[in-house]
């Protein structure tokens, strides 16, 4: 949390997170060719890393050997292409199939990324700025359900830690039945306990004249011009995207060769789009760096 | 023209029609008032509270009139009252709608419809009154209890209500939450002129502050006057509300004193400074010496080092200590010390990863968990609500032990044999905290463990639940403590030690701890210390008083 308040894009207005992680989610899931694959994958495993730290990078060194497993794993069950590098189990094991389970792999580690980069970046308030006014009703109960959980689970630990005191709750020794026994009893309470907890927070919104008439929303969040400017900015590389989509210059088959459309004239200018919109999170974030660097060693 | 006035009104809840909970009750706050309603648990205050704000107001039979200024507040639109009444509950927790503290602070505003302009402006500005800014973007999770209660508070004061109406707004809060929360309520009143109504436990941090004072027994007002006078009434009525008076005041009309009471510690001092100009000629009470025995103590600790997590700071840092068998021993020290890690640790809950538990001579982890939790040791948690699992307090009791005629022995013990048939959520605080004592009384403990157990009890409560700890003693049962309760140590601990930086700091007996400390003491230690030596509770300090005066003849 506290790196993804230190970036700069993630200090943008909600509108450019959610078109950004949109269009990223989006085209990964469109997009078969395993070079755009390589790059989102990159430009995912860099802001990836940035948000996250030393954490991040932890997460990363499990996913990776994971690219590699499922490419590995791959040919065992498809045996389709021409390429075959050798006979495993009287089975071929072809190149074609190992190609297709890297950029499966790579797609889905890739997407994994990207939804914690959304994660850290697009909080709940965030989302509820965007959707609140269109939904008011659903995002004020949403925002509600998100403080009740971390409630009960903190009011589970303390019925658990009591009961525990007493020599109730469920011990080493218990069997399966006492067990089953005291989890009711302790689900029980906690419905209770819930209840009455909503009794007091109705009341509590009344009391602040919920439901008096119409609601306005408190907006944290402010489109700057330079929120516009990225807007822009990314609906334009989008839609170049969108046009390369549309002339085939995305597509991919794996059976039987590994043919891509080749990155070439207009092409070359879309997958350039591809890579700017993707990298821009990262770019912002290191230009943002370099700012403070050379503002401090004016000092 | 007063800003509150409530004419005759009697109210009878729908469940009980024959026992009215309020009687005709007459009563007006005039504008920028700070009034107290003091009475105690079940008297009618939180009833009379819900009255004066419509949409939170009970149902039931009632009579009578309630204006707010000069209208029927039956009159009054639903967007005028929530605007121009604010209402503050005792739970901080369940109060709290959204999951940001800048989106709670915006929600009374958004709920009446104003325009981004003026909510930012009335955000920003409560923000910055109540001290908000530096959390103003965190979850409302991670706040403590004091901040929750602090942002319910200027949640409510964004919307700019004329009255503020506090329902026992720190019961939940530690004793330097609790005095911060009332001290910004005070400036509240004081800079803003917005009118107060509050009912509290705490009377020693509002007296002083307080234009007037109203009492409540049995759903009637028993006694309305200036905070100086009401304690003479109330002495001379034999009421039980005298016994939650802050010290000044008892101790002023314990001792014999006529006409308007010392309010505060300061004008306490100096009254007595004026009876006793040259010093008093009986100046302390013999010392109670604890009876030296050579049986052994009932606990052990050595050494205790505990942390949460292997990168964590350590809460215990060499804990040591050892408690007497058949005492009342007390912890004090302040929020977050480690008082309650300790508790859990001497029950195995926590596990140290260096020192020695010995409970009754033995290491406590060499006990089995039936063992340990059946006839040996037991603790009643902060919370008393967390011990209750079933529908009514007979089955929780008899979730403990099968055997009726034990379970209406501790019933009667604990003074909770009419509460039986409640659901344990129904009670009062106080009545909850009996009823969690009877359970664990149940699993027969010979050492019991209470963290915090007089928090959110009114002064009557205590003095029951004093009662029973003493019956629990004479029985031979060791009782440890762990409170922020200066007062109740005091006056009923045998041993009191402190807890400060992860360890047990000093052990003493009341008399000399607090006789010795100048700002961790009693009320009636710091008014009286000038005078006599070691008088820590207020019956100490009249009981020499009448020594002095008895010498003097």
């Amino acid at each position: 949390m506290k790196r993804a308040e230190n970036d700069s894009f993630s200090r943008c207005h909600p509108a450019v997170g959610i078109v950004f992680f949109l269009g990223a989610i989006l085209f990964g899931a469109m997009i078969m060719h395993p070079l755009y694959i390589l790059a989102s994958g990159i430009c995912a495993l860099v802001y990836y890393c940035l948000l996250n730290g030393v954490k991040g990078i932890k997460t990363v060194a499990v996913l990776l050997p994971l690219v590699i497993v499922i490419a590995a794993v791959n040919p065992l069950f498809n045996h389709e292409g021409e390429h075959v590098l050798f006979q495993i189990f009287g089975r071929p094991y072809t190149w074609e199939a190992l190609i297709y389970g890297a950029s499966l792999a790579g797609m889905l580690v890739t997407m994994l990324l990207w939804m914690g980069c959304y994660n850290a970046v697009m909080t709940s308030d965030k989302f509820i700025t965007l959707f609140g006014k269109a939904i008011p009703t659903i995002s004020l109960l949403l925002l509600m359900v998100l403080r009740l959980v971390p409630n009960l689970l903190r009011k589970i630990r303390q019925l658990a830690g009591a009961r525990k005191c007493i020599g109730r709750g469920a011990g080493e020794k218990s069997t399966k039945r006492q067990q089953a026994v005291d989890g009711m009893n302790v689900l029980s309470a906690l419905i209770s306990w819930a209840l009455e907890g909503g009794v007091v927070t109705a009341d509590s919104m009344k009391a602040r004249g919920y439901g008096t008439g119409e609601r306005s929303r408190f907006q944290i969040f402010r489109m700057t011009a330079r929120d516009i400017v990225l807007l822009v900015l990314l609906g334009t590389l989008a839609a170049a995207v969108i046009v390369a989509i549309a002339r085939d210059g995305t597509t991919a088959e794996f059976a039987p060769v590994v043919t891509a459309a080749p990155i070439r004239g207009l092409h070359a200018a879309g997958f350039a789009a591809y890579c700017a919109f993707l990298i821009l999170p990262v770019a912002l974030h290191v230009k943002e760096a370099i700012q403070w660097h050379i503002s401090r060693s004016r000092i | 023209m007063a800003h509150f006035e409530i004419k005759d009104l009697t109210f009878a809840y729908a469940a009980a029609k024959d026992r009215p909970a309020l009687k005709d009750v007459t009563l007006s706050v005039g504008r920028g008032e700070y009034m107290v309603l003091c009475g105690r648990s079940g008297s009618g205050k939180t009833t009379l509270l819900r009255h004066l704000k419509p949409v939170l107001t009970p149902h039931g039979k009632r009579s009578g009139e309630i204006l707010f200024n000069g209208i029927s507040v039956k009159q009054l639109s639903e967007r005028d009252q929530a605007a121009k009444i604010g209402y503050v509950m005792q739970n901080p927790d369940d109060q709290i709608v959204t999951d940001k503290v800048w989106h709670e602070l915006a929600f009374g505003l958004e709920s009446l419809g104003c325009d981004q302009k003026t909510m930012r402006a009335r955000v920003a500005e409560m923000a910055c009154y109540f001290g908000i800014q530096d959390w103003f973007h965190r979850d409302v999770v991670n706040l403590s209890g004091g901040q929750k209660q602090l942002l319910n508070l200027a949640s409510i004061m964004a919307m700019q209500p004329e009255v503020l109406i506090l329902d026992e707004p720190t019961s939940q809060l530690d004793p330097i939450a609790a005095s911060d929360f009332l001290n910004t309520v005070r400036k509240i009143n004081l800079e803003l002129g917005t009118t107060i109504i509050i009912t509290e436990h705490r009377l020693e941090d509002i007296f002083p502050h307080a234009d007037r004072a109203v009492v409540m027994e049995g759903g009637c007002v028993i006694a309305d006057d200036a905070p100086g006078r009401i304690g003479k009434l109330l002495y001379e009525q034999r009421s039980p509300m005298f016994t939650a008076m802050p010290a000044p005041v008892r101790i002023y009309y314990g001792a014999g004193g006529t006409g308007e009471s010392p309010l505060t510690v300061r004008e306490g001092r100096r009254w007595l400074s004026d009876v006793y100009p040259d010093g008093a000629k009986i100046n302390a009470l013999p010392e109670i010496q604890l009876p030296e025995t050579d049986e052994e103590p009932a606990l052990i600790l050595k050494e205790l080092w505990f942390r949460y997590e292997k990168d964590s700071p350590d809460i215990m840092r060499g804990v040591s200590m050892e408690v007497p068998k058949g005492s009342l021993f007390a912890i004090v020290g302040g929020n977050g010390a480690g008082k309650s890690t300790t508790l859990k640790a001497i029950c195995g809950i926590n596990r140290p990863y260096r020192g020695k538990v010995r409970v009754f001579g033995k290491p406590v982890e060499k006990y089995r968990s039936s063992e340990l939790f059946s006839r040996c040791l037991s603790m009643l948690p902060q919370d008393p609500k967390s011990l209750f699992v079933k529908k009514t307090v007979r089955e929780d009791l008899e979730e403990m032990n099968p055997d009726k005629e034990k379970v209406m022995e501790t019933a009667r013990l604990c003074q909770v044999e009419e509460l039986l048939d409640s659901h344990p959520y129904d009670l009062s605080g106080g009545e909850q905290q009996r009823a969690a004592l009877a359970k664990v009384l149940l699993t027969e403990p010979r050492l019991l463990l209470l963290d915090e157990p007089t928090k959110g009890i009114d002064s009557f409560f205590k003095e029951s639940f004093a009662g029973i700890l003493a019956e629990l003693k004479a029985r031979g049962i060791t009782v440890i403590m762990v409170s922020h309760d200066v007062e109740f140590c005091a006056r009923y601990a045998d041993m009191v030690s402190m807890f400060f930086d992860g360890q047990i700091l000093t052990t003493d007996t009341p008399q000399r701890f607090f006789g010795g400390n100048s700002f961790y003491t009693t009320a009636a230690n710091r008014m009286s210390r000038h005078v006599f030596r070691h008088a820590v509770t207020a019956e100490n300090v009249i009981e020499l008083i009448r020594l002095n005066e008895g010498g003097g003849e």
